[in-house]
């Protein structure tokens, strides 16, 4: 890269109100880490403690949900290169902030995805509620590690129905995103 | 065979950045859950608490009072909790002599919010209570 290339980067950064941006291996600790300072940075700003918890939530959800597929994959040994990294921000729009996450995902693990957040998309908070208490009430023998709980709980504290993207990468993998506004 | 069981002992857990502190006395049958939980791998973070509640109340009839005071949970570690708060509902139902304490900072809404849903599916004796943040 150019170094007036990073100039271009902190503009776009800048004009889309970027507060924290990482792109490269997920690693625990990184993740941790930005986790907090986002969070030391909003009380210092004096935001709701409600409003910094929900941002914070959604960002541990969603980094952790990155981490439990990208594990589970080389756990399975069908992984990619590309398949230990993820990309997440943190970005203010008005009067609220986005996390947005993504990585790389076996194309056949698309679908899945696609329908579960589809059927969320149609719930309403009531509608919500009531799926994340069942969920909660679930064996785990049913729901395994991952108990299945974050996606609804992402989709109960967004102000906005979560938007996602897939785009296709080739025959075997695509680049899952998942838009969460607080 | 005949194994003997050692007696029990008291349960402590440090809290890390990601983990809250645990105490659970076996004298007093007072367990304490304090801090913030959201580790990647909450059902294995839960694992000795949880094994130490099953055998306390199979080898023992002391009274459990249990208070948690936890600022934020992620879902895995709520689903966990689940797992503990239904351990003490059976007792309670059984008739041993349990309650929970759900301590929440007033300031804290989504704290209150999870007492709240945890709370309603049970029957045993759950307080919720407010903690000025004055203190």
């Amino acid at each position: 890269m150019q170094a007036s290339h990073l100039f271009d980067i902190r503009e776009t950064f800048n004009r889309q109100q970027i507060l924290i941006c990482f792109n490269g291996p997920f690693s625990r600790s990184i993740i941790e880490e930005l986790g907090n300072a986002v969070r030391s940075y909003m009380e210092s700003q004096s935001i709701a403690k409600t409003a910094i918890l929900d941002v914070f939530s959604v960002f541990v959800e969603q980094t952790q949900n990155v981490r439990n597929y990208l594990a589970d994959k080389a756990a399975s040994g069908t992984g990619a290169s590309d398949l230990d990294s993820g990309t997440v921000v943190i970005a203010r729009t008005d009067d609220r902030y986005v996390v947005t996450c993504g990585n790389v995902i076996e194309a056949g693990d698309a679908a899945g995805l696609v329908h579960r957040l589809d059927a969320l998309a149609g719930l309403d908070k009531a509608g919500l509620r009531a799926l994340y208490k069942e969920q909660m009430r679930k064996p785990r023998s049913e729901t395994g590690d991952s108990a299945g709980l974050g996606l609804i709980d992402m989709a109960r504290k967004a102000s906005a129905p979560l938007e996602y993207s897939v785009q296709p990468l080739d025959d075997r993998f695509a680049f899952f995103s998942l838009r969460v506004a607080v | 065979m005949n194994v003997e069981l050692d007696p029990m002992q008291d349960l402590a857990i440090s809290p890390t950045g990601t983990t809250p502190a645990i105490h659970f006395s076996a004298r007093t049958g007072v367990l304490e859950i304090r801090g913030e939980s959201y580790p990647e791998n909450a059902f294995a973070f839960f694992e000795p608490p949880i094994t130490w509640l099953r055998r306390f109340m199979s080898e023992t009839d002391t009274a459990i009072r249990f208070d948690v005071e936890v600022a934020y949970m992620n879902t895995s570690s709520i689903r966990a909790m689940v797992d503990m708060l239904d351990l003490l509902e059976q007792a309670h139902l059984f008739g041993r002599d349990v309650a929970v304490r759900w301590l929440y900072d007033e300031e804290n809404e989504r704290a209150l919010d999870m007492g709240e849903e945890f709370k309603e599916d049970l029957t045993l004796p759950f307080e919720i209570v407010t903690l000025s943040s004055q203190e």
